[in-house]
């Protein structure tokens, strides 16, 4: 290989690397289609349950949903099995009226972590 | 603390995936070189196809120890953030999908460079079946393993799929190692011939497949270009006019001019060929990390808001900031030019009003753009004036990067000296100054770089070709950097403009890698394409807007 082309090849490996080091992060690959309790909604309390639906399959052993309480106190619900590849199941229970928020987390069949809040309020 | 951990290993993860998907496809079209492209024959000399396939064996092995170590970084990082985030032990993270075909690819990968390095006899049995392993496991990391809806099918178009790019773009670049290889036309004109009937039939293949899943995870003409996902598919698209149009003009090269004549091209065309291959498999990439634009039909941009968005105006070269209601910002007014009332409330995308300060930012980055596109098009006028042989003085183009580097010295962060209240001194700590200043010193060495190359009259040797990768390294980047989550339409509106600069950029450099490297006689075309790319950049800048 002539000079000029191993040169060139050379810098094209770190044309390439800087390439990946530039390549932006999504961290948003499962969408949520639907909830219980919908964004922003008014639910009765003090117990209900909760449903999240995705764009994908989730695997729901690996994802993770937790309550944010008024008082900023955050638990994690257990999740139900699933009722089907894309949906999440749990349960909330003694609730106190208040604003809440559900931070869920899930890790989609094909390796892809996402994340997003739900603000919702109790009465 | 915790989230910037997390989003931290998430960048890296999208990082390793777009290493993985390159070493991939290198690791698939090596296979396929070496077993099948560069065969013994009795119709070219013995130690000349040995030299090719020496190389190719040794490219190969390179390949699949560099998949399986992005493959192991990939796992570790993903894991980690898993067992962050999760808030699981690493037991739990083993059972998950992507850790199970990861472990899969890293074997495969291993056993390729491990086969790769011992007995050829056993290598052209074992390697087939380690690169289906390594193409089937990588496809359950992909958007087809995680549908609900026609998953098989979605599957099976994706093994395709990676499995055409593989043999076509991943075997590129042996087929450049080995023309440089093989010291005799015959073997060059051999091994050509074959990797040509091989990339025809891979073309076939990975346009059908590649139609077919456009039309599954697009859903619509409107979501071609009023979705992130349609819009990367469409660079692809073009891209991939771009790679047919080379791999054309190589085809009637082989079939129309003798070999003396057309290997000397040939051999340059490839090169622009891999260049172009690896920055459609870092679109590649980019796209398996955002949802498919079926999943955000909510979130398409109409036809009317696009147009809204690119129609022409008259850039803004001079501009007002608007009186914010609770007073300025520290360092404004410094900034701007004066402050004008608000007069009219503006809009976003969404119908949502703009707060002031969301305006003025904005009034800013469009003045900052625009004057940046007319230093871009005046760079390209010259370059043109330059081309046709009238105007001497105006090879002195690369001055103007000159221009742009006072520009991002001056405006870019108007809150420093001489235009701010911060010393200079002060302002390096700022890493964000810090970048902008490093980004000037760039522009003011390429300038000196690029107007010793023409002083030589394009016989600048290998350092020539500094400027044309980093031309084609920008408009990768463009074409790979961020992609909305939250305000995804007007993050689409902007992403709408900077992806056709991406594309060109990316074709302007290698239009003009193919000025230096072609045969004198041969220039002619790619010497006019480039400066008229940036041109056509400059006018884009020209007509950026956010609002």
């Amino acid at each position: 290989m002539d000079r000029a082309v191993s040169r060139g090849w050379n810098l094209s490996w770190l044309a390439l690397f800087l390439v990946l080091g530039a390549t932006s992060s999504l961290w948003a690959h499962a969408i949520l289609k639907e909830s219980t309790p919908a964004l922003n909604s008014t639910v009765k309390g003090p117990d209900f349950d909760i449903t999240l639906r995705y764009n994908v399959r989730i695997d729901g052993v690996r994802s993770r949903v937790r309550l944010v309480a008024p008082d900023g106190t955050v638990s994690t619900l257990t999740l139900a099995s699933q009722p089907s590849p894309d949906t999440l199941q749990t349960h909330a229970a003694g609730l106190n009226p208040g604003a809440y928020k559900l931070q869920w987390q899930v890790l989609a069949s094909d390796g892809h972590m996402s994340r997003g809040e739900i603000p919702f309020t109790v009465n | 603390m915790l989230l910037k951990l997390v989003d931290l290993f998430a960048f890296l993860s999208v990082i390793l995936r777009a290493g993985t998907l390159v070493f991939q496809s290198v690791l698939l079209g090596g296979v396929l070189f070496v077993l099948w492209v560069a065969r013994t024959s009795s119709e070219v000399p013995n130690d000349s196809i040995a030299r090719i396939q020496a190389s190719s064996w040794r490219l190969l092995r390179i390949s699949a120890v560099g998949l399986a170590v992005v493959q192991m970084l990939y796992l570790y990082v993903n894991s980690a953030a898993l067992m962050v985030t999760a808030e699981i032990g690493f037991d739990g993270v083993i059972g998950a999908n992507f850790f199970i075909s990861g472990c899969i690819v890293l074997t495969a990968a291993l056993m390729t460079a491990v086969v790769a390095s011992g007995n050829k006899n056993v290598a052209k049995y074992a390697l087939p079946v380690l690169a289906v392993i390594v193409m089937g496991a990588s496809v359950m990391t992909n958007h087809a393993a995680s549908r609900i809806e026609g998953r098989p099918a979605l599957i099976a178009l994706s093994c395709i799929h990676e499995l055409a790019t593989g043999f076509w773009i991943g075997g590129l670049p042996f087929l450049v190692l080995g023309l440089y290889r093989a010291k005799d036309l015959t073997t060059q004109w051999y091994v050509t011939e074959r990797f040509s009937r091989m990339a025809l039939v891979s073309v076939g293949f990975l346009v059908i497949s590649g139609a077919i899943m456009s039309v599954l995870y697009i859903g619509s003409w409107n979501g071609v270009l009023g979705s992130a996902y349609g819009v990367m598919v469409s660079a692809k698209v073009l891209m991939l006019a771009a790679l047919l149009l080379l791999g054309g003009v190589n085809f009637l090269l082989l079939r129309n001019t003798s070999k003396e004549n057309a290997l000397p091209r040939l051999r340059r065309l490839i090169e622009a060929e891999v260049g172009i291959g690896i920055t459609v498999i870092l679109t590649a990439a980019s796209l398996t990390s955002q949802p498919p634009a079926v999943d955000q039909v909510s979130e398409t941009v109409t036809m009317h808001q696009i147009y809204q968005r690119i129609k022409p105006v008259v850039p803004r070269l001079t501009y007002h900031y608007l009186e914010e209601a609770s007073g300025p910002d520290p360092g404004t007014e410094a900034a701007g030019t004066g402050a004008a009332p608000q007069t009219q409330p503006v809009y976003n995308v969404d119908g949502v009003p703009l707060t002031t300060r969301l305006i003025n930012n904005s009034i800013e980055s469009e003045s900052n753009h625009h004057w940046m596109g007319l230093v871009v098009l005046a760079m390209g006028l010259l370059a043109l004036l330059a081309r046709t042989g009238k105007a001497p003085w105006a090879e002195y183009w690369p001055l103007l990067l000159i221009g742009i580097a006072i520009f991002i010295f001056l405006q870019a962060d108007t809150e420093c000296w001489p235009v701010g209240w911060k010393s200079f001194g002060a302002c390096w700590a700022d890493p964000e100054v810090f970048q902008h200043r490093m980004a000037a010193l760039v522009c003011v060495g390429f300038a000196i770089f690029e107007l010793r190359v023409r002083q030589r009259k394009r016989e600048g040797g290998g350092m020539a070709l500094v400027f044309p990768l980093m031309c084609a390294i920008g408009g990768a980047v463009l074409l790979t950097h961020s992609h909305a989550i939250t305000n995804v339409k007007e993050n689409l509106l902007v992403e709408l403009s900077h992806v056709p600069m991406g594309l060109i950029a990316v074709f302007a450099g290698w239009a003009r890698w193919l000025e230096l490297r072609l045969p004198e006689e041969n220039r002619a075309i790619p010497s006019w394409i480039w400066p008229f790319c940036f041109v056509l950049i400059g006018a884009g800048l020209l007509n950026y807007r956010e609002m």
